[in-house]
């Protein structure tokens, strides 16, 4: 058996309520009468008569709807409202609803329903923009950074700036870290955080601090993470306690345009301008030229098995990433040239300037003058010059070429024994490792040769 | 604005709250059940201020609850467009700025603000006219009009505007 709960009861208490209504706008009607007798010398004799006449047919207009419908909305009772809805009219017509708020028009207030434009949920619930008006903010925007000597900057968390993982899956050699975890209070200077309510330990990666303020001096910050927001709000506090750095800017996996993607259409910036970090080259498909890989920062345990490696983890060694020559370090440094070449050395307006271009061109210098010739590191049968290494040498700025000459400087090899390998040693050129190229496209730098010695292979 | 109006519910009581203390059970179980709440057209029920009178109880079938019609007076709170209201700045950003009268939120676009203000991006983010003399960050109280309203089952959402005469911050926190 079922029966209804509580309802309320409207029928007799909202007429109750018109009539209320009614007697004030009574009321009103004879205070303007008076305030016009009052002051006639002041208003011309045509104005008072529209203004009465007005005034009498709102009248008429209430009691008609009144019998009309009771359901009608109150609309605006005082002849203020009167004019605001004769505005709303003329509103109307121009009116192009350039975004909503809760479904309502953002300029003209009126009801929008069709659902067009982007979500900007992270920035309020309910925040809803249409293209144009996204393309003028950016515009506008984009000229008030310049004037600061600023870029945009989308950060990524995990295993960009952080590395998290559930409490349940540390293992027996991470227990230390439980008793090691900064306090909550002192979030300024900790890196190392246990979440009870979310069943989580967090570490921020090394030098964090310093890159963040460093960085917040020539950027502004976005997150944008693939976690969910609630998290994304919990990494943000950690990161930014005095809430300087992102006040507002973090995007989540709920408010991006696409599931699996993360694009730039949230971000209120022009694309010419904005740089990414991001350990995942693959969710930014759209905008690879923007983006400045990173390093992996594994820390705990269950993050290595989780990207399928099988050796000891940092926590494991009860080490960590060097802080003046981690990932974040290096990563600055590049941020720093890329600042300086943007707004110190381009010679194009400064409207017009990419920094997608200047991304290539710092790229470009970092195996500046180096001329590889690749040995056993592709397979037979494939063509050289569409490999991924292959690739990354060239955008490093190397020369690449399939065969030995008098003019190469490296030879990329992955075993010692190989005619070429051997080719390098008896004229002494640089043997070295692919992990070579890889390190120097996440260090933007050139790294000892030394450091990437290649073996004999065993079998051999 | 607020309006202090009669309002009736029907309220369903469990028999174990009969007894001496049945009519207060049946008011404090009304205070939680209705205020805070909204209804599209009496708006936000502020406060309740008076029982008016409960009626007879019904005995429901089956269950043993019982049904009061009970008439109450309360304080409703509405928004209405071409209002004038105050209101507290909760949030600056880029778009215009986020404000709360109470339980109303209120958006005004940036085409909504004075045209001679502009947004200044930093750890405080702001309108402000060229000459500093006016400033509206979070927390500033600024008189705005609104232009449009909607209600939700627990919120009530408003567009506004400072864009007119007397319109605008009327107390700056870093000031006062």
């Amino acid at each position: 058996m079922c029966f209804p709960t509580d309802s309320p009861v409207h029928s007799s208490s909202s007429e109750d309520f018109a009539a209320l209504i009614d007697a004030e706008l009574d009321d009103f009607a004879a205070l303007i009468d008076a305030e016009l007798e009052a002051g006639s010398s002041g208003s011309s004799p045509d104005e008072r008569s529209n203004e009465e006449e007005e005034v009498d047919d709102h009248r008429n207009k209430r009691r008609k709807t009144e019998k009309l419908e009771d359901q009608v909305e109150l609309q605006g009772s005082t002849s203020q409202g009167l004019i605001a809805e004769k505005l709303e009219v003329s509103l109307k017509d121009i009116c192009t609803h350039p975004g909503s708020f809760r479904q309502m028009c953002i300029i003209c207030g009126q009801r929008v329903d069709e659902e067009s434009g982007v979500t900007f949920g992270y920035i309020h619930k309910g925040l809803r923009l249409g293209n144009d008006e996204i393309v003028r903010l950016r515009s506008t925007d984009m000229k008030n950074l310049l004037r600061h000597k600023k870029l945009y900057l989308v950060l990524d968390l995990d295993h960009t700036l952080l590395n998290s993982t559930q409490l349940k899956h540390l293992t027996s050699e991470e227990e230390y870290l439980k008793a090691q975890s900064d306090s909550l209070q002192g979030l300024s200077n900790g890196e190392l955080f246990t979440l009870e309510f979310m069943h989580m330990m967090t570490k921020l990666r090394p030098f964090i601090r310093t890159f963040l303020e460093e960085a917040s001096k020539m950027f502004e910050m976005y997150i944008y993470t693939m976690g969910d927001r609630s998290y994304a709000l919990e990494m943000a506090k950690l990161l930014d306690p005095k809430k300087e750095y992102f006040s507002g800017r973090v995007i989540s996996r709920d408010d991006g345009t696409r599931r699996d993607q993360k694009a730039l259409d949230v971000i209120l910036g022009q694309e010419s301008a904005v740089l990414i970090l991001d350990d995942t080259e693959k969710v930014w498909t759209k905008h690879k030229d923007n983006m400045i890989l990173m390093e992996r920062y594994h820390f705990f345990a269950s993050s290595c098995r989780q990207f399928g490696f099988n050796c000891k983890s940092l926590s494991q060694l009860k080490t960590d990433e060097s802080a003046s020559y981690g990932a974040l370090a290096s990563v600055l440094k590049v941020l720093q040239q890329i600042h300086h070449i943007f707004f110190n050395e381009l010679d194009s307006d400064l409207a017009s300037r990419d920094v997608r271009q200047v991304l290539k061109r710092v790229r470009k210098e970092v195996l500046k003058d180096c001329k590889l010739v690749f040995s056993r590191v592709f397979p037979t049968k494939f063509q050289a010059e569409k490999h991924l290494l292959w690739k990354m040498a060239e955008q490093l700025g190397a020369t690449c070429s399939t065969e030995t000459s008098s003019s190469i400087t490296h030879v990329v090899s992955l075993d010692a024994g190989t005619e070429k390998s051997r080719w390098a040693m008896k004229f002494n050129k640089y043997l070295v490792h692919p992990r070579w190229i890889e390190a120097a496209n996440f260090f933007w730098q050139k790294q000892p040769e030394e450091n990437f010695p290649v073996s004999q292979t065993k079998n051999q | 604005m607020f309006f202090h109006i009669v309002l009736e519910r029907n309220m369903q009581l469990h028999p174990r709250h009969f007894g001496r203390n049945l009519r207060e059970n049946l008011v404090s179980k009304l205070m939680k059940d209705v205020e805070g709440t909204c209804s599209g057209r009496h708006g936000f029920v502020v406060a309740i201020t008076g029982i008016e009178n409960v009626g007879k109880g019904l005995i429901r079938d089956g269950t043993g609850f019982v049904t009061f019609p009970v008439k109450y007076q309360c304080v409703v709170f509405r928004p209405f467009k071409g209002e004038i209201l105050e209101a507290a700045v909760t949030m600056v950003n880029k778009m215009g700025f986020f404000a709360e009268a109470g339980p109303v939120q209120i958006f005004v676009s940036n085409h909504l603000i004075p045209d001679d203000m502009e947004f200044q991006s930093g750890d405080m983010p702001n309108y402000t006219t060229s000459d500093g003399s006016v400033k509206i960050q979070k927390d500033s109280e600024v008189r705005l009009k609104i232009i449009g309203t909607r209600v939700d089952a627990t919120e009530i959402f408003c567009i506004g505007t400072i864009k007119d005469d007397f319109l605008g911050v009327i107390n700056d926190p870093t000031t006062a």
